[in-house]
């Protein structure tokens, strides 16, 4: 475990490294039960044995001789999932949260998770409505519905009836499409993203296709890119934030359709919008921290700030018409991260090299 | 070679090793789950190093006979991983991580030798700086392989806990430091004996397996402690106090002194000139003259820095000794034991080769032992070696350590020696890392390393070292990806190999590809870039993604395959795009949408879908206007020579109510001779046999016909 503390003259940054001996494919804050018990999730791979599993992580706060508190993790429970895991989202519901993994073989696997007894389980499985990897999926608000797509151009959602799980299509692009990312705009309307910068609004009552369509042909040049990661923020949902190909990051207000607000990117002329990343944004987030305190005081017009994290190992915070802020620069990809939705200041990212960080701000 | 035994249903493989009595024979079943007879193995390299063995049942025809016959015939593929060696010290998760971690050194020092390089290394300002730069790596690296543990501190000593516990050592971090002593780290060249006194120190355990030790001694010797009374009447507790004084871990052996029972409060007085003689003995190890800058924790003595205060201090400090031997008090002691142990302990200090003998255990601690009260000016690698014969016959070990070959090789100044040993012992991660030391410590290393070898198809034993490194990397799922940091510090062979590398990742795993995409941007390969993209691009189209597949060769510029697929594309729109199904095609076409990008005879495509959109937005009553610009566009599309020839009739036919414009013609005299014209241009094509009719009805085209020819007298006459 390696301990770095940067001190900007804004912020004081702790970070705490741990080595896994696995992979991490995708992970994520768990509800917290106290501020004092919280959980963190991984989907890990090991290419030895190709097994890949579910790692149920305690996480609590060391009190050391120094006055910071270091963090510490204890795995509780591990679960071997059916195939590697491409995407994991869980529900917000504290005692008993619901889990949604995907896989690369084109199943949703549901799982619960009993903090309490530190133990996961399996509740249900949804299998090959995907045909190939299940490229991201999404958990509505109240836990009980999920969307997900793929590369072969399908969307899905799968709903809980009957206490079992019922799967239904959307859309079958029949790979004339391919998506990379999903999100839930409300409980009626998801966002799709994939090639070619492009972005889908669907809305289940008007079904048959997107209702809108985004095409972001602002990148001058030959090169286009993918959108890997996208967030919707609960307070604007009219605004769509994506990242993908080339370090690009941009929002896409529907009241102002063709025209995409671009926060960071590698062929801008804009200066305030270079990019601190060169290569592939593999997630997207809003970041409530920043914001908790002058949250009002953005206006309406203005992205709210995001963090990014990257291919070429940079987990950053962005702000429109500002510089970037790094918190991580890392000599591998980061590929995923989360930041805790009830502390927002504390942050959990997986390294490529086998290991995950925990970032706590102060 | 690997051998093959047959026991009962199953198989293992047995890897038969040319030395069987060093390395015990490793079984390795296979679960092959056939019943036997097994007709045929087939064994082959997979990833890595694993093996790939096929197992073959009869042939069908064989097991006619057989009664069941479920599982007759049939084979199945086993994967076996072989393990790195028989001992793994080190296993795949920690061999990652250390790999992970020893790139970004590398990296560091393979950049900073690239700028100094520019400069000429060997000009003298220069040199001291590459020093420094291959001092820092090096100490990196040597912290990667763990840390030297402190003893864990309590508040209340245990007085009895004699043995330094240190974190598992490694043999690879032992082989690291000695090649950063004896390589690097020249501010330590004048007290190379204390540090191999230190080296030794740490990594004592590490030959208990093989040879006996002075650490193997003191665990049982601790064992023992917990329960004895009075320590001094016991024989080990003064052999343990002299092998710890043999090779200098002077800490330890004035701990156990003060064990010694005449300091009992009990005992002070009756046995006072004895507690006197130990206490005097203590003293004098204490502060026993060291020629280094400073003390490790745990150690006693007085440092001395410069040869000669040190030489003046020893002279003293021996003198000192001599007169404590000669000492009248030794008549006054009456514990035999006590008084036979101290004069033991300073006829060690006075170098007594024989009494030093007896308290070592192996040649490696004899030869420290030697440093410490024999030799202790030693200077120079021919003596040290010279003087590593000598204890060597002295103490002849059956089956040396690997470190006692490195050892070897090091003080004879034979790089060969020490490249085959670390090569042997450590493997390819050792041998890519450390010829840095080697090169920059030696003169002799370096030319050896450097020089190109003609057998070695015109590569240095240097780049040989990283490309096969390199390639272990290559094999792992995990590390291939920091592979090309070492094949781009390889001049010669190392490009061709990455291209290799890249080429070889599976491009249907979107991240992989990404990263193969990354890593040709980072070095600016894009003629891979764009090789890779083109396998890409097929692989999906091939695959049913053709979204993909078009994104991808997009990217790839490719103009040519682009043009193919567009032929494959039209044949599904043509029958689609007429009906709902159309509404698939919007995310494809968007996908081509921008005129910059490169669609090849895709663009068509887009065109169509528009004049698609603006034709269906007319109906009856829509204005003229709106009919207008859908005629627009259907005349742009005709003249396009973009359009395939098979859309003509379609389009003209999908556009009739345009031609049939009630309120007035919407196109105009020479637009319609245009239609005309292509219109008989198909009639040519028709005769050609490659020609693919319509799927149109059969009075298609006469209506065609009949409502050009309508307009044109309708335009005729406005105009």
């Amino acid at each position: 475990m390696a301990v770095i503390t940067s001190s900007s003259s804004s912020q004081q940054l702790q970070v705490h490294r741990f080595p896994q001996n696995n992979y991490i494919d995708s992970l994520g804050f768990l509800p917290q039960l106290s501020s004092f018990h919280r959980h963190i999730l991984l989907a890990t791979f090991n290419s030895d044995s190709s097994n890949s599993s579910l790692q149920l992580l305690n996480l609590t706060q060391k009190t050391s001789n120094s006055d910071s508190n270091s963090p510490e993790i204890t795995l509780q429970s591990s679960l071997t999932t059916p195939s590697r895991i491409s995407s994991l989202k869980t529900s917000q519901n504290p005692n008993k949260p619901l889990i949604a993994a995907s896989t690369f073989s084109g199943d949703l696997l549901v799982y619960k998770a009993d903090l309490v007894n530190g133990s996961l389980d399996f509740l249900n499985s949804v299998k090959g409505f995907h045909s190939g990897r299940v490229a991201g999926i999404d958990v509505s608000e109240n836990g009980s519905e999920f969307v997900s797509v793929g590369e072969d151009g399908r969307i899905n959602l799968v709903s809980f009836v009957n206490g079992g799980l019922s799967s239904k299509r959307v859309f079958d692009g029949n790979g004339l499409v391919s998506y990379g990312a999903v999100k839930w705009a409300s409980p009626v309307e998801f966002v799709s993203g994939g090639l070619g910068f492009g972005l889908q609004w669907w809305d289940q009552r008007r079904p048959g296709g997107p209702v809108s369509q985004f095409k972001g042909n602002w990148t001058h040049g030959s090169t286009s890119g993918i959108v890997h990661s996208i967030d919707i923020h609960p307070s604007r949902k009219h605004t769509c934030l994506a990242g993908g190909s080339s370090g690009t990051v941009f929002a896409w207000d529907l009241r102002w359709q063709q025209q995409p607000i671009i926060l960071a990117g590698v062929g801008t002329s804009d200066l305030s919008a270079l990019s601190p990343s060169e290569s592939d944004v593999w997630e997207v987030h809003y970041d409530n921290y920043t914001t908790s305190s002058n949250y009002r005081n953005i206006s309406e017009s203005r992205v709210l700030p995001a963090m990014i994290c990257s291919e070429d190992g940079i987990l950053a915070v962005i702000e429109q018409g500002e510089e970037p802020v790094e918190l991580l620069a890392e000599p591998c990809a980061i590929n995923s991260f989360d930041i805790d939705r009830q502390n927002p200041s504390d942050i959990v990212c997986s390294l490529e090299w086998e290991s995950i960080a925990i970032l706590t701000r102060s | 070679m690997p051998g093959l035994t047959s026991e009962s249903d199953d198989l293992a493989m047995v890897p038969v090793s040319p030395e069987p009595e060093n390395h015990p024979a490793v079984i390795y079943p296979l679960h092959h789950g056939l019943k036997s007879p097994i007709h045929r193995l087939s064994i082959s390299w997979a990833r890595g190093n694993t093996l790939q063995v096929s197992v073959l049942g009869k042939p069908q025809s064989d097991m006619a006979t057989d009664v069941d016959g479920s599982e007759g015939g049939g084979g199945r593929v086993v994967e076996v991983k072989l393990s790195n060696s028989g001992d793994e010290e080190v296993d795949a998760a920690r061999w990652r991580r250390i790999a992970y971690g020893s790139v970004i050194p590398f990296a560091l020092l393979q950049s900073r030798k690239h700028s100094l390089s520019a400069m000429s290394l060997d000009n003298p300002p220069y040199k001291a700086q590459w020093w420094e730069h291959v001092i820092e790596y090096s100490k990196e690296i040597n912290s990667l392989l763990g840390d030297r543990k402190s003893p864990p501190r309590s508040i209340i000593e245990d007085p009895k806990s004699v043995v330094i516990e240190t974190a598992e050592p490694m043999c690879l971090k032992a082989a690291w430091e000695l090649l950063e002593i004896f390589y690097v780290d020249k501010q330590s060249q004048s007290w190379i004996p204390e540090r191999l006194l230190d080296w030794l120190a740490d990594y004592d355990p590490l030959f208990s397996g093989t040879v006996p030790t002075i650490h193997s001694k003191f665990v049982d010797f601790q064992q023992e402690l917990a329960g004895v009374q009075v320590v001094e009447e016991d024989p080990n507790y003064w052999e343990a106090i002299a092998s710890a004084l043999s090779v200098g871990w002077l800490g330890t052996v004035v701990k156990l002194l003060r064990l010694h029972g005449s300091y009992r409060f009990d005992q002070l007085a009756s046995r006072e000139t004895e507690n006197g003689l130990v206490e005097a003995v203590a003293l004098l190890i204490s502060k026993m003259p060291r020629m280094r800058p400073n003390l490790r924790e745990e150690n006693l003595g007085e440092c001395y820095k410069t040869k000669p205060d040190f030489m003046k201090a020893w002279e003293k400090w021996r003198a000192q000794i001599t007169k404590l031997d000669c000492s009248s008090y030794w008549l006054q002691c009456d514990h035999q034991q006590t008084r036979e142990g101290l004069k033991n302990l300073i006829q060690i200090m006075l170098g007594n080769p024989s009494v030093l003998s007896n308290a070592t255990f192996n040649w490696m601690e004899l030869f420290i032992s030697h440093f410490l009260y024999v030799r202790p000016f030693t200077a120079g690698l021919e003596s040290m070696y010279n003087l590593a014969q000598k204890c060597m016959q002295l103490k002849p070990i059956s089956s040396p350590h690997k470190l006692f070959g490195l050892v070897l090789g090091i003080l004879g100044e034979n790089t060969e020696v020490v490249l085959a040993e670390c090569s042997r012992s450590f493997g390819p991660w050792m041998m890519a890392h450390a010829v840095e030391l080697l090169t920059a410590g030696s003169t002799h290393a370096e030319i050896l390393l450097h020089e190109e070898q003609s057998k070695l198809g015109g590569i240095s034993i240097e780049e040989l070292h990283k490309l096969v490194y390199a390639q272990v990397l290559s094999s792992h799922a995990f590390t291939w990806q920091i592979a090309p940091i070492y094949l781009t510090s390889c001049i010669k062979q190392g490009i061709g190999l990455l291209e290799n590398l890249l080429y070889k990742q599976p491009v249907q795993h979107s991240q992989i590809l990404l990263k193969s995409i990354e890593i040709c941007r980072l070095y600016e390969l894009d003629t891979i870039s764009s090789n890779i993209m083109r396998i890409a691009g097929l692989h999906h189209w091939k695959h049913g993604r053709k979204g993909s597949g078009v994104f991808w060769l997009q990217q790839a510029r490719d103009e040519f395959r682009l043009n193919r697929i567009a032929k494959q594309l039209f044949d599904f729109v043509g029958k689609s795009v007429s009906d709902e199904g159309f509404k698939q095609w919007e995310g494809l076409i968007e996908l081509l949408g921008s005129e910059s990008r490169t669609a090849g005879g895709l663009e068509f495509l887009n065109k169509y879908r528009d004049f698609r959109r603006s034709l269906l937005q007319v109906h009856g009553d829509t204005p003229t206007d709106g009919a207008r610009n859908a005629a627009e566009a259907l005349v742009s599309l005709m003249k396009n020579p973009s359009t395939p020839q098979r859309f003509w009739l379609p389009l003209l036919y999908d556009s009739l109510k345009l031609l049939n414009w009630q309120e007035r013609p919407l196109i105009n005299v020479s637009q319609t001779q245009l239609l005309l014209n292509k219109l008989q241009e198909l009639s040519m094509a028709r005769l050609r046999p490659d020609f693919v009719e319509a799927d149109l009805p059969s009075d298609s085209l006469s209506s065609i016909r009949l409502a050009l020819a309508t307009n044109l007298g309708r335009a005729i006459l406005e105009e």
